[in-house]
C-alpha cells in the first residue's frame, strides 16, 4: 500500500500542547476562542509513564480532543539499535489513548547515548537504506503506518550524495511510510542552504502527506535561521502552506510554538489562520468543480 | 572506538560519530572535515543548552549553592561523559543524579541535596496507583494503605535548610528523616518526622501488615517496655497520618 492513510479523527487545525498553555486551553474550552482548535499534539517522551497531575491533564485532553503523537527521541537515523522496548511503550500508549497518528523526525538524536536534540542525517545511499529499514521495523512493532517529518538543520554534510528532497523521496519510498510535511522547515532550510522552497515543495510526494506543521523561527543572519518555534509565523511560510494546499489538497495542520510562548489568544490567531486557509482552499476547489461543470454545460 | 572498528562503519556513520563527538567535547574532538565552524557552533550550543536547561530546572538549590561557573562546568562534564539510556526527558535529572558520585570535587552535602531536589520531581510524576481501599476503617486491625507516590528518606545533611547562605560542612549527628508524598490533590508534600514514625512508615509501605502488627514489630525493634502505651500512642499517630493524607485508608 503506497497511498497515505487518512487518520479520520485528525482534521482541521491543531496546536502543540505545551505545559504553559494547558490551563489556558482548559479554561477556554467551549468558548469562541478555541472554536477552531480541532486537535492537539503531544510528545510521547513527555507523557508516557507520567502519573499524578500529568495523567489527569492528559485524561482531560484525551476526553475532549483528538490527539497526535509527535515523537522526538526515536532516532530513526541513529547509529544505535532501534529502541524497541521504547517502541512497545509507544504502542501501548497509542492504543490506550486511542491516538491515531504517530510521527517522527527524519533525523537522529543518539550516539550510543541520548543527546535529546535533532541532528542532521548525511544524505547518502547507505543512510537511505539504514533509515528506511528502521522505519519499516517501527511500523511492524506499532502495527500501523507512521509519518516522518522533514527536519530543519544548520549543517550540510560534505559527504552527501544527494539533495534533501531526493533523500526524503528515497526514504519514504523504500520504507513505504507517510510524510509529515513541515512547511517551516522547508523555508528554514531554503535560507540556511540557499535553495528555492517552492521548487522543493513541488518535489514532495504529495500522495504521502497526512499531516503538516507550521511555525515561526529566529532569523540569526541573512543566511541563517534557527528553528526555535519561538516567533510568529512569517508571511513567506504562510504562502508556502497556501501553495502546499493548492498543490496537494488540504491536510490537517498544526501550529508549533515551543519557546517564548505567547498567551493562548495570540497562538489561536495563528491556528485560526490555518483554518481559514484550509476553508479558502476547499472553497476554491469547490468553485473549480462548479466552474468545470458549468463549462461542460455550456459546451454541451 | 578503535580505528579498525571505525573503518568497518559506513561512511555516513563515521561522519555522525565525528559530528557527535565534537558536539560533546568540542575542544578534544575536531568537527568533521569541510563543515563550517560557524554552523557547527550552532549545534554545539543548542544541544548543550537544551540539556543544561533540563538539568538545571530540577536542581535550583544545588546550582545556586555551587555558583554559576562550577555548575556550568559540572553539567558540561555530564554532557561530555554520560551516555543517557532513556528516551524520556524527565529521566535526564535522574541520569545526572546517577552521574554525581563520579565527581570528586563536590561539596560533601551535594549528593544528599541533589537527591532531595530530584525526589520532588520523581514523586510528582510517579505513576503508581493505590490498591483498592476503604478510606474509613480501623487502622490498627486493618492493613493501612499509604499514598502510592511516597518515599521515606534519611539524609546525613539538613537538606531542607541548605541554601547559598547555609552550606553545612559536617554531617548531622543523627540523620534527618523526611517523608515525601503526593496527596489526593496530586500536590507533593514534604514532612520532617522522627525516626520511629519513619520506621513505622517503612513497615507499612509494602501494604502487607496491619497497623497493630507494624506497631508491635516497632516495639520489638526499639525494645519498648510498655507495649500497650505504644499501641495507644501508635493508634493516634496513624489517625494523624490519615488526616495528612499520608495514609489513605485500609486495604479493601
Amino acid at each position: 500500500m503506497s497511498q497515505a492513510q487518512s487518520h479520520s479523527s485528525i482534521k482541521g487545525a491543531g496546536l502543540g500542547l505545551k505545559r504553559e498553555l494547558l490551563p489556558q486551553i482548559q479554561a477556554a474550552h467551549g468558548t469562541d476562542l478555541t472554536q477552531h482548535l480541532d486537535f492537539v499534539e503531544i510528545a510521547p517522551e513527555n507523557w508516557i509513564g507520567a502519573g499524578g497531575k500529568y495523567a489527569r491533564q492528559l485524561a482531560w485532553f484525551t476526553e475532549r480532543y483528538p490527539i497526535v503523537c509527535h515523537g522526538l527521541c526515536l532516532s530513526l537515523g541513529g547509529p544505535d539499535p532501534l529502541n524497541e522496548a521504547f517502541l512497545r511503550q509507544v504502542k501501548q500508549f497509542l492504543d490506550q489513548h486511542q491516538i491515531p497518528l504517530y510521527t517522527e523526525h527524519l533525523s537522529y538524536c543518539t550516539d550510543g547515548g541520548y543527546l535529546y536534540d535533532l541532528l542532521p542525517i548525511p544524505f547518502t545511499e547507505e543512510a537511505v537504506h539504514h533509515v528506511a529499514a528502521r522505519i519499516r521495523r517501527t511500523q511492524d512493532i506499532l502495527e500501523r503506518r507512521i509519518a516522518v517529518e522533514n527536519a530543519s538543520f544548520y549543517v550540510a554534510a560534505p559527504i552527501a550524495e544527494m539533495d534533501e528532497a531526493s533523500f526524503i523521496n528515497a526514504v519514504l519510498q523504500e520504507a513505504d511510510c507517510d510524510l509529515h510535511l513541515d512547511i517551516n522547515n522547508i523555508y528554514v532550510n531554503s535560507v540556511n542552504f540557499g535553495f528555492d522552497p517552492h521548487a522543493f515543495l513541488r518535489e514532495m510526494p504529495g500522495e504521502r502527506i497526512v499531516y503538516a506543521h507550521i511555525a515561526g523561527h529566529d532569523r540569526e543572519a541573512e543566511d541563517l535561521i534557527i528553528d526555535t518555534h519561538g516567533q510568529d509565523v512569517i508571511d513567506p511560510v504562510w504562502q508556502l502552506l497556501r501553495e502546499a494546499y493548492a498543490l496537494f489538497g488540504v491536510f490537517p495542520t498544526l501550529l508549533e510554538r515551543d519557546t517564548n510562548i505567547p498567551p493562548l489568544a495570540d497562538a489561536m490567531q495563528e491556528v485560526n489562520h490555518i483554518a481559514s486557509l484550509q476553508a479558502a482552499q476547499r472553497n476554491h476547489a469547490q468553485q473549480g468543480l462548479v466552474d468545470a461543470l458549468d463549462t461542460k454545460r455550456v459546451s454541451a | 572506538m578503535s580505528t579498525l572498528e571505525s573503518k568497518a562503519l559506513p561512511l555516513f556513520q563515521q561522519y555522525q560519530q565525528t559530528f557527535t563527538a565534537h558536539i560533546r567535547q568540542p575542544r578534544q574532538h575536531a568537527r568533521p572535515a569541510g563543515v563550517p565552524a560557524k554552523r557547527m557552533q550552532v549545534y554545539n550550543e543548542i544541544v548543550f543548552n537544551n540539556l543544561f536547561s533540563a538539568v538545571s530546572a530540577c536542581y535550583p538549590v544545588l546550582q545556586r549553592v555551587m555558583g554559576k561557573r562550577a555548575w556550568q562546568t559540572l553539567v558540561r562534564r555530564f554532557f561530555a561523559e554520560h551516555q543517557a539510556t532513556s528516551p524520556f526527558f524527565r529521566d535526564i535529572p535522574k541520569a545526572f543524579l546517577e552521574f554525581l558520585p563520579l565527581v570528586e570535587t563536590l561539596p560533601p552535602f551535594a549528593l544528599s541535596l541533589a537527591h532531595y531536589e530530584w525526589i520532588e520531581l520523581a514523586i510528582a510524576a510517579d505513576d503508581s496507583i493505590a490498591p483498592a481501599l476503604t478510606a474509613e476503617g480501623d487502622l490498627l486491625q486493618g492493613v493501612p494503605i499509604l499514598a502510592p507516590a511516597l518515599a521515606v528518606l534519611a539524609y546525613d545533611y539538613p537538606v531542607q535548610k541548605i541554601s547559598a547562605r547555609f552550606k553545612p560542612r559536617e554531617p548531622l549527628p543523627e540523620p534527618v528523616h523526611l517523608l515525601v508524598f503526593r496527596n489526593q490533590q496530586d500536590e507533593v508534600k514534604f514532612v520532617e518526622m522522627n525516626v520511629m514514625t519513619a520506621r513505622l512508615l517503612q513497615l507499612l509501605q509494602p501494604g502487607q501488615m496491619t497497623g497493630l502488627a507494624a506497631l508491635q514489630q516497632l516495639g520489638l525493634e526499639i525494645g519498648h517496655a510498655e507495649a500497650a502505651a505504644l499501641v495507644s500512642f501508635g493508634g493516634a499517630l496513624l489517625e494523624d497520618l490519615r488526616q495528612q493524607q499520608i495514609v489513605w485508608g485500609i486495604a479493601a
